[in-house]
């Protein structure tokens, strides 16, 4: 969590210092929610699909920090290779795919990975997540895609962040149903519902969704509230949620909450949580610098093209 | 004996699954029923767990496919009409066709088409598809017009590592028959002399090509002789051999069964055009089919799409130039 | 200024929350600026010292614009990777020079206003209507046709002996290339450049549609003027003579048709055809309706001279409004001569000819000379009637040679 947000923070600044190319989409808030996610899943086993508001998730699932700055700078040397920016960025072939625009379409890709997953007989065991939020659960894909993974009972879990705003429209226009986990039982799937600023409860709940998707339970869906403490992106400044709904109770930050708790429960001391911040600071510092020294794309040496193979295939190597 | 051209795509699918244990098959009522148009016909029987019926999400099945791909599978996608694909469009051109040159990993899945009309089955079972998915970067679109293209193609398609979007005409299905499976076979890329001619080329792909080939039958009577070309791909295009002919004739006639704003017809003579300007004798023509909706009734379907009788009068004018 | 949102050109600076002199840290928010979409923060990215701002408060920036600098030590520059504005300017100068391409393409990065200027609006370079469509028939001549001529060096004019047996009689590459084998069995020789390029020129006039009409003149008065004149001007000079006079009388007959418009004589400058070896050229003699034959006879001698020595410029043959040819020196009486390209008018002479005139003062035949006056027009321009006035009138003064 706290990976995230420092890494996000800096992210920002280098947005505001005009150093990222395109926009920038943070997670605060929702790092309670994505850092439980990928720490309950396990790297080289289990699937994650991140969404925008996931680098909590990434970081905890093992995406090194580097990923990420080189992908926001442009280094040639990251994942996307200056051909995709930002939170597109994925390492598909470790279990990570990189997501598209469209919302709800990373629902049916993971539950095709454990679907083949089922095919090479090797899907015990494993759990396949994907994050999205409030808006995309309005999306045909987001239906498509748990419906079938429904009928295939595979080991999906989905996280919807309920951040109540889908950029700038609130969840009163954009579904009627009172809680989004009264879905679950339309599909016929596991439902869970959790605080969202809350990180012991979404270390709880969303362990135990995962916990049975894992061992059999079929796909889980976990609604968690919370709200988004930033634009839709670092260009919007969100002046549309009301004071009431910023002040209120979702208002709280996760990372404050969950600094409290370790604290309370004895699990760090203020001293300890202060170190670990200025570690991290450097860490992503130096993930910053490399990647700024790092060449960006050159126009003139890519191949401009998007298929693998090479055409003409000549007579000889066709088969 | 003969083989019906989807008869070579059963078969196809057959050795497929046969050979092949990172193929699967996926779509809609194509497990024990053997798909809307039998085009599974008994492999479900015959390959327990490899045949698998969708529920009707076609944005799904193609999102499915893309994971199983990811994970090293080799999916071939049954869409019950290449109409309904455009539900899965989103799917198929910004997930399946941007995802090489993004990750650097290709998706190796194919996605069955069954195109083009039949008569009485109206504007939403009856589309030609393939100019859209061609227009994308990363698919290969594939329109065989044989039998043996039928059953080489499909096998090709599957071992390409990239998204092949395969268009099987549905009129063909049953209507064309070969010998045998084991016509010539030509690499995915390279286009077929069906006819050899001097006096003008027809480039067609898919039905058409038979359609062109009985329009010069025609045309033969009165001493004109007429090439024709069949793309077999659509995309990757090969405007080698399409402007070799053009260079033996002088003229041209692009034939499709799509809708005529853009698409194939005018990619091929946009492409001969610029590229061999000076082997014209007379303005390039082309014939698609009208600019409505695909009607219900035969009567209006068959003047809706290019005919033998319609590729002889465009042959004629373009003769008379 | 940063690029604050895609969309966004540029931000008002709302508050400087830093002086020169004052100290920054990493991720300080130090000015405040808003944008047409909201008010956010600019963060330095490193550690330093203010020296220099060039921003001020309430003054609006385009994005790229440099609002100040930063001293900062070379430890922080590697610890954080930021640029240096020597660092910058090295950068934007190597991209210049190695792919400027590439730095115009990466609009983003670009760091000066210059960058973002638009493109001038485009001027179209070719005037005037589209190519005609629909062409059918023998003057068609189809891409591939035009692309085999142009392998050969043979121009629309050459083809003109060949039966089309294409479309609507149109001549195709076949018929071209049994044309040629056929003629590959007649001795041949190439052709002159200046046979060529009379040849272009005669076919360029072809184009349009050409009349002649004539008139007998009395050369008598003329020739026994000649011989009393000194220096001795040639017949061809006292005919120049008479058509500028004629001309400049009536201008608009040898005005110049493109288009719906006819462009007007300038100056009544007129050329005259010279045979020399395997062609004919036309140097121009300059006002002729304003000098006298005296004045004209050694400029025209000159002319004549370098003509046939090979010695003329480009701009001794340029701006005629019409030409003057005596095919009489030939001992021809009579022929239909073709008008430069460029020009409507061509006026010829034939040889003289002794022959018994009826005179009314003696009532008796009397020997004269007499010669043909010919006068080729493009008929789009002149009618049979104005080129009648026209060649009365050089008849006219030819009568009168003493007003020459």
């Amino acid at each position: 969590m706290l990976r995230a947000r420092i890494l996000e923070n800096k992210l920002s600044s280098l947005y505001k210092a005009g150093k990222i190319v395109g926009g920038v989409y943070l997670g605060r808030g929702q790092e309670a929610v994505s850092a439980t996610l990928g720490t309950a899943l396990i790297q080289g086993r289990d699937f994650f699909a991140p969404l925008i508001r996931d680098q909590a998730g990434r970081t905890a699932f093992g995406e090194p920090l580097i990923d990420c700055t080189r992908t926001y700078l442009g280094s040639v040397e990251g994942p996307m290779r200056g051909r995709d920016g930002n939170i597109h960025r994925g390492r598909p072939s470790m279990g990570m795919p990189a997501m598209i625009s469209h919302l709800g379409a990373q629902v049916p890709v993971v539950a095709g990975m454990l679907f083949a997953k089922r095919l090479q007989g090797t899907l015990t065991g494993r759990v396949g997540a994907t994050c999205i939020g409030d808006g995309a659960t309005s999306t045909g894909a987001f239906h498509e895609g748990l419906n079938t993974a429904a009928v295939e009972k595979l080991p999906l879990v989905v996280v919807v962040a309920n951040n109540q705003f889908a950029y700038s429209t609130p969840n009163d226009r954009q579904f009627a149903c009172g809680d989004l986990v009264e879905r679950a039982r339309g599909y016929g799937i596991g439902g869970f519902s959790v605080d969202g600023t809350d990180l012991l409860a979404c270390a709880s709940v969303i362990g135990e969704a995962v916990r049975r998707a894992r061992h059999g339970g079929g796909p889980q869906m976990v609604v968690a509230q919370l709200l988004r403490l930033s634009g839709h992106g670092e260009h919007d400044d969100g002046s549309y949620v009301p004071t009431d709904v910023r002040e209120g109770y979702y208002g709280r930050d996760c990372i404050d909450v969950a600094i409290g708790q370790l604290v309370e429960n004895q699990m760090a001391t203020a001293a300890e949580i202060s170190e670990w911040q200025d570690e991290i600071a450097e860490e992503v510092q130096r993930a910053v610098a490399q990647a700024q020294q790092e060449a960006t794309p050159d126009p003139y040496l890519e191949d401009w093209t998007a298929l693998s193979t090479r055409f003409p295939i000549s007579q000889s190597t066709a088969q | 004996m003969s083989v019906t051209y989807i008869d070579a795509i059963r078969e196809a699918q057959e050795k497929l699954l046969r050979e092949d244990d990172r193929v699967f098959l996926y779509g809609q009522d194509i497990a024990t029923f053997g798909g809307a148009f039998k085009a599974t016909k008994g492999l479900a029987e015959q390959f327990p767990n490899r045949v698998f019926d969708a529920p009707i999400s076609e944005d799904a099945m193609i999102g499915m496919a893309v994971g199983a791909a990811i994970e090293g599978m080799r999916p071939i996608v049954e869409m019950q009409f290449a109409d309904f694909s455009s539900v899965a469009f989103n799917q198929i051109v910004n997930q399946a066709a941007t995802h090489f040159y993004r990750t650097g990993m290709p998706i190796p899945i194919t996605v069955r088409l069954p195109s083009g009309g039949t008569p009485g089955s109206g504007p939403f079972h009856s589309q030609s598809m393939e100019g859209i998915y061609a227009q994308y970067p990363g698919l290969v679109v594939l329109t065989p017009a044989t039998v043996s293209d039928a059953y080489h193609m499909l096998l090709d398609g599957v071992a390409l590592d990239d998204p092949v979007i395969y268009c099987e005409h549905k009129f063909l299905y049953r209507w064309l028959k070969a010998k045998s499976i084991n016509g010539d076979h030509l690499p995915i890329g390279q286009a077929r002399i069906t006819r050899p001619g001097k006096h003008a080329t027809v480039v067609a792909y898919s039905a058409m090509v038979h359609e062109a080939v009985r329009a010069a039958d025609r045309l033969q009577q009165d001493g004109w002789e007429i090439e024709v070309v069949d793309l077999r791909s659509v995309k990757p295009l090969d405007m080698d051999t399409v402007l070799a002919s053009v260079a033996r004739t002088g003229r041209l006639l692009a034939v499709g069964e799509a809708f005529p704003w853009g698409g194939v017809t005018a990619e091929v003579i946009a492409r001969v055009t610029e590229e061999g300007f000076h082997l014209l004798d007379a303005p390039p023509q082309r014939l698609n089919a009208r600019d409505t909706p695909v009607p219900y009734h035969p009567k209006l379907w068959a003047a809706h799409r290019p005919t033998p009788e319609s590729i002889c009068e465009a042959l004629r004018k373009l003769l008379s130039f | 200024m940063p690029q604050l949102g895609e969309s966004i050109a540029e931000a008002t600076v709302i508050r400087l929350g830093i002086s020169v002199g004052d100290t920054v840290r990493t991720d300080q928010e130090i000015i405040e600026v808003e944008t047409n979409k909201a008010v956010m923060g600019v963060t330095t990215l490193c550690d330093g010292v203010v020296s220099e701002l060039r921003a001020q408060e309430g003054v609006s920036y385009s994005v790229g614009t440099l609002l100040g600098l930063l001293n900062v030590t070379d430890e922080e520059i590697a610890r954080t990777g930021v640029e240096s504005l020597e660092g910058i300017e090295a950068k934007r100068g190597s991209s210049q020079t190695n792919s400027p391409a590439q730095a115009e393409a990466n609009l983003h990065f670009a760091l000066d206003d210059d960058a973002y200027e638009e493109a001038p609006a485009v001027v179209p370079s070719v005037k005037g209507l589209p190519v005609p469509t629909g062409v059918l028939g023998a003057h068609y001549i189809s891409p591939r046709m035009r692309a085999r001529m142009d392998d050969l060096g043979i121009r629309e004019a050459d083809i003109s002996a060949i039966v089309g047996t294409g479309a609507g009689g149109r001549v195709t590459v076949e018929d071209l290339e049994r044309f040629l084998d056929y003629l590959d069995a007649w001795p041949s020789s190439p052709a002159s450049p200046m046979r060529l390029a009379v040849a272009d020129a005669m076919r360029r006039s072809w184009t349009r549609p050409l009349a002649t009409v004539g008139l007998p003149v009395l050369l008598d008065r003329t020739l026994d003027h000649r011989r009393n004149h000194s220096p001795k001007p040639g017949l061809t000079l006292y005919l120049l003579r008479a058509f500028a006079l004629a001309l400049a009388e009536n201008p608009t007959t040898a005005g110049y048709l493109i288009g719906d418009k006819v462009v007007h004589p300038r100056s009544f400058d007129i050329g005259v055809a010279v045979q020399v070896e395997d062609g004919v050229v036309v140097p121009v003699m300059r006002k002729v309706d304003q000098k006298s034959l005296s004045e004209l006879v050694a400029e025209y001698d000159d002319l004549v001279d370098r003509a046939r020595r090979r010695r003329l410029s480009e701009k001794d043959c340029s701006g005629g409004i019409a030409t003057v040819t005596n095919f009489g020196t030939f001992g021809l009486t009579t022929g239909t001569p073709i008008p430069l390209p460029n020009e409507t008018l061509i006026l010829g002479i034939g040889a003289g000819v002794k022959k018994p005139v009826w005179s009314k003062q003696v009532e008796a035949f009397l020997p004269a000379t007499e010669a043909d006056l010919l006068l080729t027009f493009d008929h789009r321009v002149v009618d049979g009637g104005g080129a009648g006035v026209l060649l009365n009138r050089v008849s006219g003064f030819l009568q009168q040679p003493d007003k020459l």
